[in-house]
């Protein structure tokens, strides 16, 4: 990338890079329900403390009996050089469970919904696995589980939450890089960090509103990224004899 | 027809596919027990054991925190134990209550986030391994030949009996069986007694102590009387052990020390790579992450590739250095030829001749840098230091003359020379010159003359030129390092594992010591090692007993002076004392690459007739390993006996005569502790809180290695096993007929270390720790009083001293008081074997060689072989991980990593197919295309490209056993190892001093195969 | 400044919209299109395009009974399709399609059975086992053109609510960048013209009379609107390029760069040129061959949109490799909803024949200038 295009979307990138908690739309609020109103739940993860250890993302899986080859998260890892200096910068993912979620409105049946906590949830019993919010969603979060054949995402481990306890994933984050807590509560682990923190949110652009909120996002890595793709590739669709 | 299938769904009805337990939560685990967030009140879950154990995911062994499902007797998930220091950073005072342990992980007051306690990557899933289709739960007797792939089961009872009568046990000819081989009398050769017994000839290759070491070393080396039982040191970073003992002083237990990492300003990490790999693992990536972000610490990590130790959102806190492989020396003696024209070494510590005025200087530490050396040119002691006999301050019987009594000398501060022990201040750093002897005058200089020498030898622009960073850099580190006190540190550890990784590792330690950073707060640190569960204990002897044995002679591998051994005197007399036939080691530890090639392949210095692997997998793990010692391997004429005790068929247990299956991490026994890099002491516990899947015996034992054992010995009629073996304090007399016989005693040793026992475990602590499976087995096997002490320890997985006993104000409570060496006069008067020339005594340059002092890159010249492999541990995938399916799927494979420019000359890009030659193998794989990796650097991720554990269906009873593709998947720089052409007889390549397996550096090249 | 990123360790995810979807929306939008071209003989009683619009409806019908399969079959729960009907989901366009479509197929069948009434009925006075079940589904002699013309409207609206619905469902997924341009809809509704064009000159000559008026007629018109697909093309391309409009510039960014995209577009370009060019200039004789590409043309927009669509990853880097699987989830759609569609060809045109009809000299006239 040259230096223009790059300084042009920094500057963009950072206008409107720095996350704000923007009320979600009284449409989006309205169609809430379930979760009690009185949290906020939310994630803030600071990328400098993260190592890359995916502890994360096995500890989702195990958790959440995720099947083989989906991830409800993954941290994405990558090799940055830039001037001739070279980096590793890990980037954990998993769902924004965005104040504006467009993946919900989208549902034919109502099966994904938002929580008043803020959760976005599925309720795979009533999900006909349509994957129309798999397209909807501008993060990658979604995708069928092939077992249950449903909409499968993170769930913030509501039913750990629910219990008094901590996401899978952020119980075991190595570097303490993953932090879960109430925005609803100014005392909060996460109220103190979005508010004093340079919080920044992926693609900020989309009107998304996420409530996982980042500790030393790059504007290259807020959007879709430039650059070398994995070599990753699903063993299940390498298991079954494909055509193309 | 397309339909079918929609059909089918269809008429499935409501539920096409799986049926989730819960319809917002899928399939997730129910909680393992609910905490009100306001109140922490905690409310178990019916069902389900949170247990503390230790998790085996790696050798960082950590006490983890798992829970089980007891119905199913399955391990559900794992998180970190809350009271250890390996998976807590706070970790809870050791007294807190089990039930407040509990809710210290969860929401209530956040304590979760404060005191997390994880498990890593790795630890989350390796729980897969005890389920996984791959194990072998009966034992195994090979039926043709070796290595065929075709088992049958045994019995407990066939398989003890024949490994210990031998006859013709697979038709091929009489096997000896240990019956026979236990010969404590008989010289092994008469006309080389110091080889020692016959028993000798049974060896055993075990793994890094996964908390069982001591019972199977009371076996092997107590019971049975053998001197042959080695770990994986070797093979996994002999060399950085070896260097750094040669600071320390020892060469046979390679005291270490590790940075501080919560405390420390700049850490320079050479060839080793915390939060990628690492030991301690996780508590190293913990505090790597913490401490940059909130703490102080910065830190440099000088690597030929870059990995996850580096963190690009911590600008400037953490940074990356390439550099060609097996040249650190190169950048350490550059940096420290800087260190010394700028006058920026600690000179008030290098300047202390001993402890006491070290103290009183306010040091924490001392060294031998003062110390005079003798380098008179033919002087008789040429190369050792001068001691105070030599100069007439003490009379000492001849005997006793350069003993631990006879003093150094050092010049004080008037000038005059003076025993290093009552010296009552600094002493001369940098003399250089002629003292008085008693019996005339000798040339002498410090040790730290001698280390500048060596620094000095080449400019910076040429150490620069070898180590490809560029001299800006090398000034720069090396200025740095020195601008933060004590509160710098230096380490290293699997980069070393290079042609030349000795000096390389003496020279990154020694970095330490010309700043006096050891037992500082913030420098490097001891550590405080274990509360030993088997030694002479407060309640049990489990150290020795009626008639153990004290196990005697060489060790095949040699880690002794040559000039000792009967050869060395026959070809002295012969006239041609040097080379021998092959290396010795005196400067290192036994050496398992040893017991793999010279002793069964050349039969030197004699030959093994049973093998033990146990917990461990050289053929796959040591470079050129398998090229050189399979065909051996496979042959009973070389080799008669060969037994595994291994719960899966890896690539050496695949040539085993029989294999003995072991139980699976949480099913075992146990205490573990850190390998380094913790300030308190520990031991954490391993338990069994699931039920092992392996056969049983007929009174309802599983069999494992301890049960395989204890009949063996019981067969055997071996001391120390079976009824009334274990002597307590009182002189009473205990039986070892059952792992928990052992391993409970153990637990009542370490509950009964320290000023007063541990308190009781309470109903609640029993109750919620889940040992109440096993508390039958204390009861029945401990003392009214014991039970419920070790029941305490068990229930916090281990004992774990406080946070507190880390630190004293700004130095370590822990502290290693002896003084360091700069220059190491047993190194520097030993020789090498093969060319009877004398090692450097201080840390140095040289490149890497072979074992005859043939520079590696004089035999394969770059011109044919322009690249050179290394090898980085992968953060996810290891030898034993690879079993771990849902490790596996997300990280399928290995890529072979090389530089831009490089790939750019050949034509590669990422996605490529290629193939990699070296002079011992070549190897198939798909390219990357890095920034991240060293021009001229092939990088191979370390724990793909297996052959066995699942990528080869083995047949058990005429059953084809599950074959996996994925296990298989990738390259293993190891079949691309090379062997010493300067050796005679298969060999692999071995660093000449500590005879470490070389796995950086490999020479080789690339070409493509096939475009992606 | 120099930037390289490498992605070391990612996943990708695999595509939720599955091979029949494209088949959905392939006969789904021949199916509109088809109905479209019916309506001149059929709705508007125009004569010379009788024959066209007897072609097209068969197309129509053909298609627009397989394409519900195929999208109940892209449901990963099928046997739950009603829960689109017990939910009340305003919000979602899929949500409003579950009722369109509906309204599309009654609308068609009524619309069909309007239209082939009279053959139907003379189908029932020959002397034939079925003859009975004719005169039954004909409900007597048609009378008046007033129930042609009411069938005829909600087939249109119908029509519209899905050629509507079917573009917006797509369009409104800000989330894919490739989808999320207004011009989808068009691009839909002209390539489904098209596609169904495309099966008429296909047709024609098999279970047709293999006219050659129809065959130059159709030929025109699919001159004509393939050099609509052009324009909305280029369209598309200059919002892009010149950044007129972010979603379409980024969209354009990211595939720009990947030869693969380059080589689809390529052949996207020239399977809508050559047909053009090729019905442009000799529009007789050519028809299986324009028809051909035309069908192809429209079945690869279609693949092109949902599956390469979906391997624009949204957040990673590069694009997520589709191996196209032999199951149910893959090639075994694709060959079932072909399978599906020639069954009902065989059954339609075995009930219905195609009447042979003498052409009008007027009507000639009238084949040979379709503009007029
Ligand atoms: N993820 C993970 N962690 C582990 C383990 C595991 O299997 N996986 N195993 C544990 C064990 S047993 C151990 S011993 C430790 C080892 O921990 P480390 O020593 O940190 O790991 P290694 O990968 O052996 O080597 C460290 C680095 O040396 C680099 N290197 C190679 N050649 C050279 C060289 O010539 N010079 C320099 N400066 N660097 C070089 C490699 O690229 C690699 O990144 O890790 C422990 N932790
Ligand atoms: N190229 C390259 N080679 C390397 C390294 C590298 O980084 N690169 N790393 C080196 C290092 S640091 C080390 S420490 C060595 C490690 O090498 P080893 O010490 O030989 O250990 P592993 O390869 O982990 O194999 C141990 C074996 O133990 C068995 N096992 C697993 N669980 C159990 C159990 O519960 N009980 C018993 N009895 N057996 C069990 C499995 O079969 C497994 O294969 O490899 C070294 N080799
Ligand atoms: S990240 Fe995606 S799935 Fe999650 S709430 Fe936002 S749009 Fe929905
Ligand atoms: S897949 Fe399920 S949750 Fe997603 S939109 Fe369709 S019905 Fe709703
Ligand atoms: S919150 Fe739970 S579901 Fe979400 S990523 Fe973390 S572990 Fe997975
Ligand atoms: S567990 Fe934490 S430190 Fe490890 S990869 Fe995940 S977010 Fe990063
Ligand atoms: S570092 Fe990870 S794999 Fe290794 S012992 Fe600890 S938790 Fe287990
Ligand atoms: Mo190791």
């Amino acid at each position: 990338m040259d230096r223009s295009r790059r300084n042009f979307l920094g500057l963009g990138a950072a206008a409107v890079g720095t996350a704000t908690l923007q009320p979600a739309t009284v449409e989006a609020r309205e169609a809430r329900h379930g979760g009690d109103a009185a949290h906020r739940w939310a994630m803030v993860v600071d990328l400098r403390k993260c190592v890359g250890c995916q502890a994360c993302t096995m500890a989702c899986i195990m958790e959440n009996r995720v099947p083989e080859d989906s991830f409800r998260t993954i941290v994405s890892t990558y090799e940055v050089a830039e001037n001739g200096k070279s980096a590793t910068y890990m980037l954990p993912r998993l769902c924004n469970h965005c104040e504006n979620p467009p993946c919900t409105p989208v549902c034919p049946t109502g099966a994904t919904y938002q929580r008043q906590d803020g959760i976005v949830v599925v309720d795979n019993s009533v999900c006909v696995g349509c994957g129309y919010c798999v397209q909807a969603c501008p993060y990658d979060a979604r995708f069928i589980n092939h077992e249950t054949l449903t909409a499968d995402k993170c769930n913030f481990c509501v039913h750990r939450v629910d219990a008094g306890l901590l996401p899978a994933c952020v119980e075991t984050c190595v570097g303490g890089a993953r932090i879960f807590g109430d925005l609803n509560d100014p005392e909060s682990t996460v109220s103190k960090l979005v508010a004093s923190e340079d919080v920044k949110v992926l693609k900020p652009g989309e009107g998304t509103d996420p409530r996982v909120f980042y500790i030393g996002l790059e504007a290259e890595f807020q959007g879709r990224v430039d650059g070398t793709p994995t070599l990753w590739r699903p063993s299940r669709a390498k298991a079954e004899p494909s055509l193309v | 027809a397309g339909f079918a299938h929609t059909g089918r769904t269809m008429v499935k009805g409501a539920w096409a596919g799986e049926h989730p337990r819960d319809r917002i939560s899928g399939n997730a685990l129910s909680p393992e027990f609910t905490v009100d967030p306001k109140t922490g009140e905690l409310a178990p879950t019916p069902g389900q054991i949170v247990a503390n154990v230790t998790c085996q995911g790696c050798t960082t062994l950590c006490s983890v925190r798992v829970r089980v499902d007891a119905e199913t007797n399955t391990v559900l998930r794992a998180v970190g134990n809350p009271y250890s220091p390996l998976s807590t950073d706070p970790f809870l005072p050791y007294e807190t209550p089990v039930r407040d342990s509990l809710t210290s992980l969860s929401r209530f007051e956040e304590k979760g986030l404060k005191g997390r306690s994880t498990a890593c990557g790795r630890g989350n899933a390796v729980l897969q391994m005890i389920t996984s289709p791959m194990r072998i739960t009966s034992p195994l007797k090979r039926v043709g030949p070796r290595g065929s792939g075709e088992w049958q089961k045994i019995s407990l009872e066939q398989l003890v009996a024949e490994i210990a009568e031998g006859g013709d046990l697979f038709g091929e000819g009489p096997v000896e069986g240990l019956r026979a081989l236990r010969d404590l009398e008989t010289p092994i050769d008469p006309a080389a007694p110091e080889f020692g017994p016959k028993a000798n000839q049974v060896g055993l290759i075990a793994p890094v102590n996964d908390g069982r070491d001591a019972f199977v070393r009371r076996f092997f080396n107590l019971a049975y009387g053998t001197i042959n039982y080695v770990g994986h040191g070797s093979y996994c970073g002999g060399a950085y052990r070896s260097g750094s003992g040669a600071v320390f002083g020892d060469f046979k237990k390679m005291p270490h020390a590790k940075p501080d990492m919560q405390n420390a300003e700049f850490v320079l990490f050479i060839g080793t790579a915390p939060s990628n790999a690492g030991n301690p693992f996780k508590r190293q990536a913990a505090l790597a992450g913490k401490y940059r972000t909130d703490g102080e610490l910065n830190y440099v990590v000088v690597d030929p590739v870059l990995t996850n130790a580096d963190n690009r959102a911590t600008p400037g806190r953490t940074n990356w250095v390439p550099i060609r492989p097996g040249t650190d020396g190169a950048l350490v003696m550059g940096m420290m030829g800087w260190m010394f024209d700028n006058g920026r070494i600690d000179t008030n510590y290098l300047a202390q001749p001993n402890g006491k005025v070290a103290e009183a200087a306010g040091e924490a530490g001392w060294c031998n840098a003062t110390h005079l050396v003798i380098v008179e040119k033919g002087h008789p002691r040429e190369g050792r230091m001068l001691r105070a006999s030599d100069m007439g301050f003490v009379a000492l019987e001849e005997k006793d003359r350069y003993g631990d009594g006879d003093a150094f000398v050092v010049i004080d501060a008037s000038g005059a020379p003076a025993a290093h022990d009552v010296a009552g201040g600094a002493a001369a750093l940098f003399h250089d010159g002629v003292v008085q002897t008693s019996v005339g005058p000798v040339a002498v200089k410090t040790s730290l003359a001698l280390l500048r020498e060596a620094a000095k030898a080449r400019s910076i622009e040429d150490y620069s030129a070898i180590c490809g960073v560029p001299v800006e850099v090398i000034a720069g580190l090396a200025e740095e390092f020195t601008s933060h006190g004590k509160k710098a540190a230096a380490n290293t550890h699997g980069g070393m594992m290079a042609g030349n990784g000795f000096y390389n590792a003496f020279s990154v330690v020694t970095l330490n010591t010309l700043v006096g950073n050891l037992n500082w707060k913030g420098g490097t640190i001891f550590g405080n090692g274990r509360f030993p569960d088997s030694g002479e204990g407060p309640r049990y002897n489990l150290a020795s007993f009626e008639g153990a044995v004290k196990p005697s002679g060489l060790p095949v591998s040699r880690p002794i002076p040559y000039e000792k051994s009967s050869e060395f005197k026959a070809r002295k007399a012969a006239g041609k004392a040097y080379p021998a036939s092959q290396p010795w080691y005196p400067n290192a530890p036994q050496l398992t690459t040893e017991y793999m090639t010279s002793a069964l392949g050349e039969g030197y210095p004699y030959r093994l007739k049973a093998l033990f692997f146990w917990n461990s997998n050289p053929v796959y793990g040591i470079p050129g390993m398998g090229l050189a010692s399979v065909e051996k391997l496979k042959d009973p004429k070389v080799l008669p006996l060969v037994v595994s005790i291994d719960p899966f068929i890896n690539e050496t247990s695949a040539f085993a005569d029989y294999i003995v299956p072991d139980t699976v991490m949480y099913e075992s026994w146990g205490w573990t502790s850190a390998w380094g890099g913790v300030p308190t002491k520990l031991t954490s516990a391993r338990w069994p809180v699931v039920d092992p899947r392996n056969d049983k015996t007929p009174d309802g034992e599983p069999v494992q290695m301890e049960t395989f054992l204890i009949r063996l010995a019981k067969t055997l009629g071996l001391p120390g096993f079976g009824a009334g073996a274990i002597p307590d304090v009182d002189g009473n007399l205990h039986p070892l007929e059952k792992p928990e016989d052992w391993y409970l005693r153990g637990g009542a040793n370490i509950a009964w270390l320290g000023k007063k026992p541990l308190p009781d475990a309470s109903d609640d602590d029993i109750a919620l720790s889940g040992i109440e499976r096993i508390l039958p087995r204390l009861k029945a096997t401990l003392k009214e009083e014991e039970w419920r002490k070790v029941a305490f320890v068990l229930a916090r997985g281990g004992r774990f001293e406080n946070q507190s006993g880390g630190f004293v104000e700004d130095k370590a409570g822990h502290t290693f008081d002896k003084g360091l060496l700069v220059y190491n006069e047993a190194l520097a008067t030993s020789r090498n074997a093969m060319t009877g020339k004398r090692w450097t005594g201080t840390a140095t340059f040289t490149p890497p060689a072979f074992a005859d002092g043939t520079e590696m890159r004089s035999v394969h010249k770059a011109e044919d072989w322009p690249f050179e492999l290394v090898s980085s541990k992968s953060v996810l995938i290891s030898s034993l991980t690879i079993l771990a399916t849902r490790l596996r799927h997300l990280h399928p494979s290995n890529p072979v990593g090389l530089n831009v420019e490089d790939a750019a000359r050949l034509g590669i890009s990422t996605g490529d197919h290629i193939r990699l030659t070296t002079p011992g193998g070549a190897a198939e794989g798909v390219a990357i295309v890095r920034h991240g990796v060293m021009p001229g650097v092939i990088a191979v991720e370390h724990g793909f490209g297996h052959k066995e554990l699942g990528a080869r269906a083995h047949t058990i009873d005429g059953e084809r056993q599950p074959e996996i593709a994925g296990i298989g998947a990738g390259v293993n720089l190891n079949d691309l190892g090379i062997a010493d052409p300067t050796r005679k007889g298969v060999s692999v390549w071995l660093d000449p001093v500590a005879g470490s397996a070389v796995r950086q550096g490999l020479p080789a090249r690339v070409e493509k195969l096939a475009s992606a | 400044m120099d930037e390289h990123i490498l992605e070391l360790i990612n996943v990708t995810r695999e595509v939720a919209w599955l091979p029949w979807a494209v088949q959905y929306f392939f006969l789904i939008g021949i199916s509109v299109g088809a109905v479209l071209l019916s309506l001149p003989g059929y709705w508007i009683g125009r004569p010379n395009w009788t024959k066209l619009s007897r072609l097209a409806l068969v197309v129509a019908l053909v298609c627009g009974l397989a394409a519900p399969v195929a999208l109940v079959s892209d449901l990963h729960q099928p046997n739950r399709f009603w829960h689109f009907y017990v939910a009340w989901r305003p919000h979602s366009w899929m949500w409003w399609g579950s009722f369109f479509i509906p309204v599309y197929i009654g609308g068609l069948l009524f619309y069909a059975w309007a239209a082939l009434r009279p053959e139907i009925a003379a189908q029932g006075r020959v002397d034939s086992r079925l003859g009975r079940l004719y005169r039954l589904v004909a409900m007597g002699e048609p009378r008046g053109a007033g129930l042609m013309k009411l069938a005829g409207a909600v087939v249109l609206v119908g029509a519209g609510l899905v050629a509507l619905y079917t573009g917006v469902e797509v369009y409104v997924v800000r989330a894919q960048i490739l989808w999320h341009t207004p011009l989808l809809p068009f691009q839909f509704l002209l390539t489904g013209l098209a596609g169904a064009l495309g099966l008429v000159l296909v047709l024609n000559p098999i279970v047709g009379d293999g006219d050659a008026r129809v065959e130059v007629k159709a030929n025109r018109l699919l001159a004509l609107v393939l050099a609509g697909v052009m324009v909305l093309g280029m369209v598309w391309l200059g919002l892009g390029y010149f950044d007129l409009d972010a979603a379409n510039a980024q969209a354009l960014r990211t595939v720009a760069a990947s030869p693969a995209w380059r080589n689809t577009a390529i052949w996207a370009a020239l399977a809508t040129l050559v047909p053009f060019l090729i019905a442009l200039v000799k529009p007789r004789g050519t028809g299986i061959l324009t028809g051909l590409i035309a069908i192809h043309s429209a079945w690869m927009f279609r693949w092109t949109v949902f599956i390469d669509g979906q391997s624009i990853p949204k957040t990673g880097a590069g694009f997520y490799e589709y191996a196209l699987p032999r199951g149910a989830e893959g090639l075994l759609g694709i060959v079932g909803t072909a399978g599906l569609c020639l069954f009902l060809l065989v059954v339609i045109t075995a009930l219905l024949p195609m009447p042979k009809r003498p052409a009008t000299g007027a009507a000639e006239t009238a084949f040979l200038h379709p503009a007029e």
